[in-house]
């Protein structure tokens, strides 16, 4: 057996059984009111105090005997009343102390019950991977010279043991929207659904049922801490981690980076996608729902699918068709004057060829936003004022630089070969652009084409200046009519928002590959 | 190879692009050049001649330096942490590993939206009373009580920034990625021969190699941030008494908003000059290449 895939396994056993063990550790602890005692005009030291004192003692050591871990706690208010007279009220409270396992939540029926036991499947898949990524003798095997089948195999484990590690702060969230942020808001009545339901499931996980009609009181004062240690499961499951990339890929590949280049990614995935997570669940959720701070769902409690009807009926769809035309017709416009721009830039030599470039880079510099008010006075004068052609014009006008950037690189980097010969034939110069050029250079003109009409689907500053009318609102200046001062209907906002971004969004995942090498041949290398 | 008669053709392929970039890039910039000599009553009637008073107004108005300063730490944190970000993730998803695809698909998200939309969905994300950022901490038990993220104007233009960075950081990213797929494999290989550790492979070899792609994408940036509307606009409107607004907010407020067109005309051509100067070093770099490549 080589010795890598020894150790491999040892550091993956080693690490699941590390995690079952800190998961059967009494991380949790809990302490719940189990008893109380008031006795009125009660001082301190005096006979009554003696008396009750002596009472509560007795129901402590009860429970006690009963193998609890219960202190006893008293508050004193005294207060003057109208007499004048001093009165005094002492409460005797019996908190009970008592830790869980991370292991107990597996049989109750708590929302962190179903995360536990994801991650135990989780668990189960990952070892059991490892395993078939073992069969047919692949321990004498070195880790790069697997067979393909026992990679895909380990690193389906991997992926496991990552969804593990995903898994664990799901867990934590859980137990805090649970056992603190719900209990607070049952308590101070902010919500009251569900209340009886869920008090039931609290009594039997943390009481094995035998509070009955007592558990308001007993959650009254509930509190409940995790130990720190809930974070080692990370590493535990971080170290079998690198014990399958171990296995999968050997020393060469540094195990201990490589699980931590893919902790450092989904960290940055996670992040990148929390706006568009918070966009799409607000687009299905109720008016009160969005602007309720006590919302305690990641998603909707109820979706909302007729948030989508709502903004059909305010204009939206007229919105879309507007940004629709204006993206439309600015990309057309923008290769038509930049194709024959790119084609003289890439084939043809002339004087002033090296001027015309620095202009062409210049107008790249000037984003419409400083030139604002020239551009809306030179609106007025031609009477392209709240026009979509207008915006169509200064669209393509301002994409023109990127358009023939890009449209030169992929023309230089075809060979003039097929044109020369064609002209040879007598063929027109017209002719073999486009019969034979356009053709051969369809992915960057599609790659410019697609970067000219996210750009101008996106355009802003301009379209709120230009456009006045409503019913001539590009997309993106139509959202902002569900955002007044006083009052922003923020399901509509996202719905709509979510309808403007989808469609970009694959847009640009389609020319994402052009776009790196776009970016160094056409348009920043030059 | 092109025969005498057709010297002119050239010119004739230029000039429908010539044409657009004329009418709607160059008349402007002159037309704000000429309306910031000249009187502007507050219907927008031009008088005339002026000299130099709309300029004398605008570098007098009273939020003036507040507004250069904002825009100077706008540019700086925003450009700067930006490239720094990129670069690191740029890197790191430079390494062959599984997913990579699907990762730098999600990385394009924010680069592909519309900033205004982008603007919104954080400005719903940091409200004190139900935004879903306090939501999200208050669940993982980070925090115990909801925190005002918005406290003050200073906070919020530190908002504004990182919202900035946010979506700023892709455009780095996919540039200084393009970089390094055009570095030779076999450079690092044989600095490993040589016994290079990582960060000396990262000082000598790979930071020489992207520093083209490297500038290029930051005076991009430079430009592209100067000239950023809709975050600002969308989250502060340069609120309170635009103590948040950088240059072009505070220019569009003041032409749209307050009518003021004289300083705002003056304060365009500020904007128009300082870009220039961006625009000057930009080109001095893609020429230097060009003359190179």
């Amino acid at each position: 057996m080589k010795k890598i895939n020894r150790i491999s396994l040892v550091l993956l056993a080693a690490g699941l059984l590390l995690a079952c063990l800190v998961m059967a550790l009494p991380l949790y602890s809990f302490q719940a009111n189990v008893y109380t005692k008031k006795s009125s005009n009660t001082f301190v030291g005096d006979e009554k105090y003696q008396e009750v004192r002596a009472e509560v003692e007795a129901a402590a050591q009860e429970y006690r005997d009963q193998g609890m871990e219960v202190e006893i706690s008293e508050t004193v208010t005294e207060r003057v009343n109208s007499k004048g007279e001093t009165t005094s009220l002492v409460a005797f409270s019996i908190g009970q102390t008592f830790r869980k396992s991370i292991w107990s939540f597996a049989g109750a029926s708590l929302p962190a019950s179903n995360v536990l036991r994801l991650m135990l499947i989780c668990m189960v898949l990952a070892v059991l991977f490892a395993i078939l990524g073992l069969s047919g003798g692949t321990m004498e095997t070195a880790p790069l010279h697997l067979p393909k089948k026992n990679r895909i195999f380990r690193t389906l484990s991997g992926v496991f043991l990552l969804a593990d590690m995903v898994l664990v702060p799901v867990f934590v969230l859980m137990n805090n929207v649970t056992f603190w942020r719900k209990i607070d808001l049952y308590n101070n009545e902010l919500i009251t659904d569900g209340k009886e339901e869920f008090f039931a499931k609290l009594d039997s996980f943390l009481f094995g049922g035998g509070m009955g009609e007592n558990i308001d009181s007993a959650v009254k004062n509930l509190s409940c801490h995790h130990s720190p240690l809930v974070w080692v499961l990370l590493l535990c499951f971080f170290i079998a981690l690198t014990a399958v990339i171990r296995m999968r890929s050997g020393e060469a590949k540094h195990p201990v980076l490589r699980g931590l280049l893919y902790v450092f990614v989904i960290v940055v995935c996670v992040v990148t996608i929390y706006p568009y997570y918070v966009m799409f669940v607000t687009a299905f959720r109720t008016n009160a729902e969005t602007l309720d701070m006590y919302f305690l769902h990641m998603a909707p409690t109820k979706w909302v699918w007729s948030n989508l009807k709502d903004i059909v009926s305010r204009g939206v769809p007229r919105f879309l068709l507007n940004s629709l035309i204006v993206a439309g017709g600015a990309t057309l416009l923008a290769l038509l004057c930049g194709i024959p721009a790119a084609f003289a830039m890439a084939r043809m030599n002339f004087k002033g060829k090296k001027f015309f470039l620095g202009f062409v880079i210049m107008s790249q510099m000037f984003s419409p936003v400083v030139l604002l008010i020239g551009i809306s006075q030179l609106m007025n004068t031609i009477h392209l004022n709240d026009t979509l052609f207008g915006l169509v014009c200064v669209n393509a006008a301002f994409n023109q630089a990127f358009a023939i950037w890009l449209l030169r690189g992929t023309f230089v980097a075809i060979s003039p070969e097929m044109e020369q010969a064609a002209k040879i034939d007598g063929c027109s110069t017209m002719r073999s652009l486009i019969s034979i050029l356009l053709p051969m250079a369809a992915p960057g003109i599609v790659t410019t084409l697609i970067f000219v009409f996210i750009n101008a689907w996106n355009e802003y500053t301009i379209s709120t200046v230009l456009i006045s009318t409503a019913n001539n609102r590009p997309i993106t200046v139509g959202i902002t009519q569900f955002s007044s001062f006083n009052m922003i209907e923020w399901q509509y906002l996202f719905a709509a928002s979510l309808l403007a971004t989808i469609p970009v969004v694959i847009l640009f995942m389609m020319i994402e590959k052009h776009l790196t090498s776009g970016l160094t041949s056409g348009g920043v290398k030059g | 190879m092109e025969s005498s008669k057709h010297k002119w053709m050239p010119y004739v392929w230029l000039l429908p692009s010539i044409l657009l970039i004329g009418i709607f890039v160059v008349f402007p910039i002159l037309i704000v050049f000429r309306l910031s000599f000249s009187e502007i009553s507050k219907a927008g009637v031009v008088g005339g001649f002026v000299g130099f008073q709309n300029y004398i107004d605008a570098v007098n108005l009273p939020a003036f330096k507040t507004v250069m300063k904002n825009t100077f730490w706008w540019v700086l944190s925003v450009v700067g942490l930006s490239t720094l970000l990129g670069f690191i993730i740029a890197l790191v998803l430079n390494q062959k590993f599984r997913g990579r695809k699907i990762a730098r698909s999600i990385l394009i998200f924010p680069w592909a939206t519309s900033l205004v939309i982008q603007a919104s969905v954080w400005n719903y994300i940091i409200k004190y009373e139900y935004g879903n950022l306090n939501n999200v901490l208050l669940n993982l038990g980070i925090i115990r009580s909801p925190i005002n993220w918005r406290v003050s104007y200073q906070v919020e233009f530190i908002w504004e920034c990182g919202v900035g960075i946010f979506v700023t950081i892709p455009f780095v990213a996919f540039c200084v990625l393009s970089g390094l797929q055009s570095i030779d494999e076999s450079l690092y290989e044989s600095a490993t021969v040589d016994g290079a550790g990582f960060w000396s492979k990262l000082w000598y070899i790979t930071i020489p190699l992207v520093r083209p792609s490297l500038s290029v994408s930051t005076v991009l940036n430079i430009i592209y941030v100067f000239n950023s509307f809709p975050i600002i606009f969308t989250m502060t409107k340069g609120a309170p008494a635009n103590k948040t607004d950088t240059m072009v907010t505070y220019l569009y407020m003041l032409s749209f908003y307050d009518r003021k067109k004289g300083p705002a005309n003056a304060l365009s051509v500020i904007g128009f000059l300082i870009l220039c100067l961006c625009a000057g070093v930009y080109m001095m770099t893609v020429m230097r290449k060009e003359d190179e490549g």
